[in-house]
């Protein structure tokens, strides 16, 4: 730190210029990207888009409970299985209610909402279980609740595939109209991220950090550690809620299975490579996840270079990801980003300091420590 | 040592960045134009020297759905290459884009997505899910594509997805009065139902053969259900058991991880009376885990696939599957992935082009096509082909013919 006392006033104003220009160019760059796959008009690379955007906000919703508290959840889908239903029952056109849902109550039955109320709902349905069953699920700790919550996964299947009235039980629920746009995905996704984010740099997120690193420590400084790991878990479930009603209005036709162990591993291996804990690590791990699994899969069908060709290999996307895991599991264990942060500051500071020495940062600073003497 | 990590890392993402940019250009002749205009219409194929003619089939070749999606995908190739082999279709060769969905409809839907958008296929055949149909159906749809699903039987498909959607076997409806009116002619007027209520196809069957029995004046003793992957069915035999009179038979409507099971546990349990079935106990799983219990197992279903069935088409077929991949049709499902492929290309060499509309009208005026599972028949007013159905008795250790027939009356969808 030493180092630069000499002009600190300096290096700030100039960081501080540094930063905007990089969050302008960031924001620059995503916008770009937007509009290039918006109006590109390339339908595959839309809706990977936004399944990309659904499954990060499924990731950042799960990282925001199990990563900033510390306590595993394997019950999420469940959330994502009560907003897909929720909002999808709200859309439904009236015509399509009395032919597929004709046991469904009076008030459901005649009501078709657009499509933002319905995702509300969603989301604020998902919450209202989550608050409920919270409240005895959060008393416990360690494994205890990752059993718990696996638990409310098995009774949200078992409730869908019985309130046949509303659900259509296992039969698939079809004819949900198509409202998720790129446009959409990618607003919510924005904004459950930014979310995500205040809450983890204000004074309740780091309550809920301090209760997962020194519960003791938390409580001997007067932090509710259940209040706050309750907030949470209603905030994670509310996104969880409506990336589950993007999804379903995304697909368009669903069924229970769809919300089961598949999917929850799926997204828990998506939140375990960018590091439990991490925003910008559950974007890393999302898109490196998606985009191994995506082009592996392109290639299954055989590839062909030059006069050398290699057959069909069904499943190589699932042996790529599974030996991404091997590898990551072994050599970096926390995720690739643990719970920092990829933040701009930390990367403006490492440029300036490139800078001012002309010189490899990391050599310069491994040198130094190496040498004492080397330091001026 | 950890900025170099650090760099690792980078180097990494940009290594995949780079490769998952190159294969979305290499198996597509031609690459997508960056600005390429919004309207996604489907290309009229220039019929430039023998180009092939695209068709996506889009299976779910693993996961929970791959022991009968394999052999479907499986009798889809070997028909597209007799076909090829025959000088193709309007003189183009046929070119079959087989694609792993990995039984997950999101992937489902992506891959046609891609098939339609990247690959410019013609038309579509796959799945034997409704699920998979429905997450797939509406993009074809839209983009004025046919699809063809090879073995998903949910009568109510073609009203779910619209006019684009054409279903190769006959529906759920038909096998399952099939099988109400058989049962009722040769065994009795009483039966007990069973269905498995975590599989839409199963609670559809068990509702349609319900309602055609009753109809002819049958009666249920005992309604029971169970879910796909249990067991230990104690519970629902002991009730059966605990019956004043035993039925006359007993329908059970099963997916084929579970049906050796079921019929293996109600046997020992001292059950003997007929056990009637639809097109899920249409697999190897029966004889394997159910051993000599399965005898007296009746069910409906496409064809009876065997070296020496009565039918030639069937014979040449099941020779030609076993030369091709060293085994005997291992499900149905191979037949029906067989025929899809050839009314489709009937279809096409019908329309003369392969314009997505043109083929559909193709479709609609087939008439009497011969096929292996049976005749299939469409019309503008029925994509479900009105077709026989097989019904098989397990008898001395086989799958054996006890009867071919069309249902009197079918239930409405």
């Amino acid at each position: 730190m030493e180092k630069r006392s000499g002009s600190e006033m300096k290096a700030i104003s100039v960081r501080q210029g540094w930063l905007w220009l990089g969050r302008g160019l960031g924001g620059l760059l995503l916008l770009g990207l937007y509009l290039v796959i918006e109006r590109g008009g390339n339908a595959y690379l839309q809706r990977l888009s936004v399944l990309f955007l659904i499954n990060l906000m499924l990731v950042v919703s799960l990282n925001l409970f199990t990563g900033f508290t510390g306590v595993f959840s394997l019950g999420h889908i469940g959330f994502m299985a009560l907003g897909a239903y929720t909002s999808a029952i709200l859309t439904l056109p009236v015509t399509a209610k009395a032919a597929n849902l004709p046991d469904l109550p009076a008030p459901l039955a005649s009501v078709a909402l657009p499509f933002l109320p319905a995702l509300l709902l969603g989301g604020l349905f998902a919450a209202l279980v989550a608050g409920l069953i919270g409240i005895p699920i959060l008393r416990l700790s360690g494994h205890f609740v990752a059993v718990a919550t696996l638990g409310f996964l098995i009774i949200t299947r078992v409730v869908l595939i019985n309130a046949e009235a509303f659900t259509r039980g296992t039969r698939t629920f079809a004819g949900v109209p198509p409202y998720t746009t790129l446009s959409w995905a990618a607003l919510w996704a924005a904004l459950n991220v930014y979310i995500a984010w205040r809450l983890k740099h204000s004074t309740l997120g780091l309550q809920i950090l301090a209760a997962r690193d020194d519960p003791w420590g938390a409580q001997g400084v007067g932090v509710a550690i259940g209040r706050v790991r309750l907030i949470a878990f209603g905030i994670s479930a509310f996104f969880t809620g409506v990336a589950g009603g993007l999804w379903a209005h995304f697909l368009t036709a669903f069924s229970p299975n769809a919300f089961y162990f598949s999917k929850t591993f799926e997204i828990i291996v998506m939140m375990i490579v960018g590091g439990m804990g991490s925003i910008t690590g559950s974007i890393v791990g999302t898109l490196l996840v998606m985009s191994v699994t995506e082009l592996l899969r392109n290639l299954e069908p055989g590839v062909t270079v030059g006069t050398f060709s290699i057959g069909p290999l069904y499943g190589l996307s699932q042996i790529g990801l599974a030996v991404l895991l091997i590898f990551l599991t072994a050599f970096r264990r926390q995720g690739l980003l643990g719970d920092r942060e990829f933040r701009l500051e930390a990367l403006i500071e490492r440029t300036e300091d490139w800078i001012r020495e002309f010189r490899v940062p990391w050599k310069a600073s491994s040198v130094r420590e190496a040498d004492p003497f080397m330091r001026r | 040592m950890r900025p170099l990590r650090w760099f690792g890392v980078l180097f990494l993402i940009l290594i995949l960045a780079a490769a998952a940019c190159a294969p979305g250009a290499a198996p597509t002749a031609a690459p997508t134009g960056p600005a390429a205009p919004a309207s996604p219409t489907a290309a009229p194929a220039t019929p430039a020297g023998g180009a092939p003619i695209r068709i996506g089939a889009p299976f779910n070749l693993t996961g929970g759905m791959a022991s009968i999606d394999v052999p479907a995908a499986n009798g889809a190739r070997l028909a597209a290459e007799e076909i090829n082999a025959a000088g193709g279709v309007l003189g183009r060769p046929i070119e079959l884009l087989i694609r792993d969905t990995k039984t997950d409809p999101a992937t489902a839907a992506t891959v046609v997505t891609q098939l339609i958008e990247q690959d410019k296929v013609v038309a579509v055949i796959g799945f034997n899910d409704s699920d998979y149909v429905l997450a797939a159906g509406p993009i074809c749809q839209r983009a004025g594509v046919p699809f063809i699903t090879v073995g998903a039987t949910s009568p109510r498909l073609p009203g779910q997805v619209g006019d684009m959607l054409f279903l190769a076997p006959f529906g759920d409806n038909v096998q399952a009065a099939v099988g109400a009116e058989f049962a009722f002619e040769k065994f009795g007027k009483t039966a007990y139902l069973l269905w498995d209520k975590g599989a839409e196809y199963t609670t559809v069957l068990a509702k349609y053969f319900k309602e055609r029995f009753t109809e002819l004046g049958g009666t249920i003793v005992l309604e029971d259900t169970y879910q796909s992957g249990d067991k230990d069915f104690s519970a629902q035999i002991a009730k059966v058991k605990a019956l004043p009179q035993q039925p006359a038979f007993y329908y059970i409507s099963a997916l084929p991880d579970d049906v050796g099971t079921i019929v293996k546990q109600f046997r020992n349990a001292g059950i003997n009376g007929p056990i009637v079935g639809g097109d899920g106990y249409d697999t190897p799983l029966l004889l394997q885990v159910a051993g000599p219990a399965a005898e007296n197992v009746f069910f409906t279903t496409h064809s009876l696939l065997t070296a020496d069935s009565p039918n030639e088409r069937v014979r040449k077929f099941v020779a030609a599957y076993k030369q091709k991949y060293g085994t005997e049709p291992e499900a149905v499902f191979a037949a029906l992935g067989y025929d899809t492929v050839y009314v489709l290309a009937e279809a096409i060499r019908r329309a003369g082009s392969t314009d997505g509309q043109a083929i559909k009208k193709a479709l609609e005026s087939i008439r009497d096509f011969p096929a292996v599972t049976g005749v299939i028949n469409y019309s503008p007013q029925s994509h479900i082909p009105q077709k026989g159905v097989t019904v098989i008795e397990v008898k001395g250790g086989k799958f054996t013919l006890a009867a071919e027939r069309v249902p009197q009356k079918v239930p409405a969808p």
